[in-house]
């Protein structure tokens, strides 16, 4: 079989993604995509133009034990040590308080170097530079609308072991939230339904080093890498009544 | 981690991107949203083509491992996560169809069956409303039979003999109505 021909191509790519590429020929067909990309990318296309169809078809609910089973799967795979919960520290409000003062003159420090982050379109609503004790600055905080936080990472740690970091937003009750994993270099989007519930209210960020998979407690577990106090904005503009 | 591919208009497309990008981080509770977020969906894809519930959910067990451990490719893939997933599922669908202990069945009540959902709901979002609307109007400018062949390839994972022998055409005339379809498609669709 030769995938010279640009009509060829098309064609198996096609029927590939329509399913009727079969057996030995869809496995033959799978090797030549991996190794020759602008397949990948006649494939891609297909998919997005057939796959769509299958969104006449009603749901069906999946019996629970299938996410039991997929979790089940999950675990046997990876590390069964679950680190227990330092809670100490990071119960003690006084803690949190200690965090303001430190961090702000990192902020003022900062700031020139956020603003030329990324022309601005709309003016960030809550911000944090999260830095360590000794004044560090680690990682910049910016949510700009809502329902989605921007995570710079400013200064990258030089290994972290496998270990995964995890955002945590800390309220004044002390108790912090989660706001999930955070990639070690560059920007992380955090994006998930119900994020500005958990951040109203936010006096400080936080992250925190823990297992691979993020804290298995739902609390933090490890050791806080930075944190920085959140200064909330005010918006300019008022929201005009829909 | 990547900005969002630029096709993706909806919240819900840009949710799960970020979930499928948390899973890759190793977030296990994002990919619990997830799973929540598309399993339906997912589930009446895979049963379609593989008729049987416990083989369904095998599948399904399956490929959201596959989609836990490949998740951080999501980010090259540059496709809709729907699509992504999708295809995930599909492809092992067809592979567990092809065992000799999976008997696949003729459906007479077929077309009397309820394949088709017409009624808009909150899971519609879930694809691309744009793109579904685009292959929707595309298939509709198929003729009869062309239709007929593809949809069955499609949604029940039939071979091109198990179309011929389900439809009792000659297997050169469906593989006929099948790439011309598929050609028709693929030129509506770039249109």
């Amino acid at each position: 079989m030769r995938l010279g021909n640009p009509e060829l191509r098309s064609r198996l790519a096609s029927e590939y993604v329509l399913g009727t590429l079969r057996g030995g020929a869809r496995r033959r067909f799978e090797d030549y995509v991996r190794r020759d990309a602008a397949l990948r990318k006649e494939v891609e296309t297909w998919q997005a133009h057939l796959l769509p169809l299958a969104d006449r078809l009603s749901p069906v609910d999946p019996h629970a034990r299938v996410w039991k089973k997929i979790e089940a799967r999950l675990d046997g795979a990876r590390s069964t040590s679950v680190a227990s919960t330092k809670a100490g520290l990071w119960e003690s409000l006084s803690f949190w308080r200690s965090v303001g003062l430190g961090a702000s003159g990192v902020a003022v420090a900062l700031l020139a170097t956020m603003l030329t982050l990324k022309p601005v379109e709309q003016s960030p609503t809550l911000t944090a530079v999260l830095a360590e004790d000794n004044n560090v600055a680690r990682v910049f905080v910016e949510q700009s609308k809502p329902g989605l936080l921007m995570v710079k990472m400013v200064t990258p740690w030089k290994t972290m072991n496998g270990m995964a970091l995890e955002l945590w937003v800390v309220p004044k009750d002390g108790v912090p939230r989660s706001l999930g994993l955070i990639n070690d270099t560059g920007e992380t989007r955090l994006v998930f339904t119900g994020i500005d519930e958990k951040l109203s209210g936010g006096l400080v960020f936080a992250l925190s080093k823990e297992p691979p998979g993020g804290s298995p407690t739902g609390q933090p577990t490890g050791t806080v890498m930075c944190k920085g106090a959140i200064a909330h904005m005010p918006s300019k503009l008022p929201r005009s009544p829909i | 981690m990547s900005t969002l591919p630029p096709s993706m208009p909806t919240a819900v497309n840009e949710r799960l991107a970020a979930l499928l990008a948390q899973a890759g981080l190793g977030n296990r509770a994002a990919f619990a949203d997830l799973y929540e977020a598309t399993k339906s969906k997912l589930f009446a894809v895979s049963l379609r083509i593989v008729r049987e519930r416990h083989i369904a959910e095998e599948v399904l067990q399956d490929s959201f491992v596959n989609i836990w451990n490949n998740a951080t490719k999501y980010a090259v893939a540059q496709s809709a996560p729907m699509t992504w997933m999708t295809a995930i599922v599909r492809n092992r669908s067809l592979d567990i169809v092809r065992r000799p202990h999976v008997e696949v069945q003729d459906e007479d009540d077929f077309f009397a069956t309820n394949m088709e959902d017409q009624r808009p709901g909150p899971d519609d979002q879930l694809a691309s409303r744009r793109d579904q609307v685009k292959i929707e109007h595309c298939m509709k400018g198929l003729d009869g039979e062309q239709q007929q062949t593809i949809s069955l390839a499609f949604f029940q994972g039939l071979s091109h003999s198990e179309v011929a022998s389900h439809l009792g055409k000659p297997l050169g005339t469906v593989k006929t109505h099948i790439r011309r379809g598929l050609l028709k498609l693929k030129g509506c669709l770039e249109s």
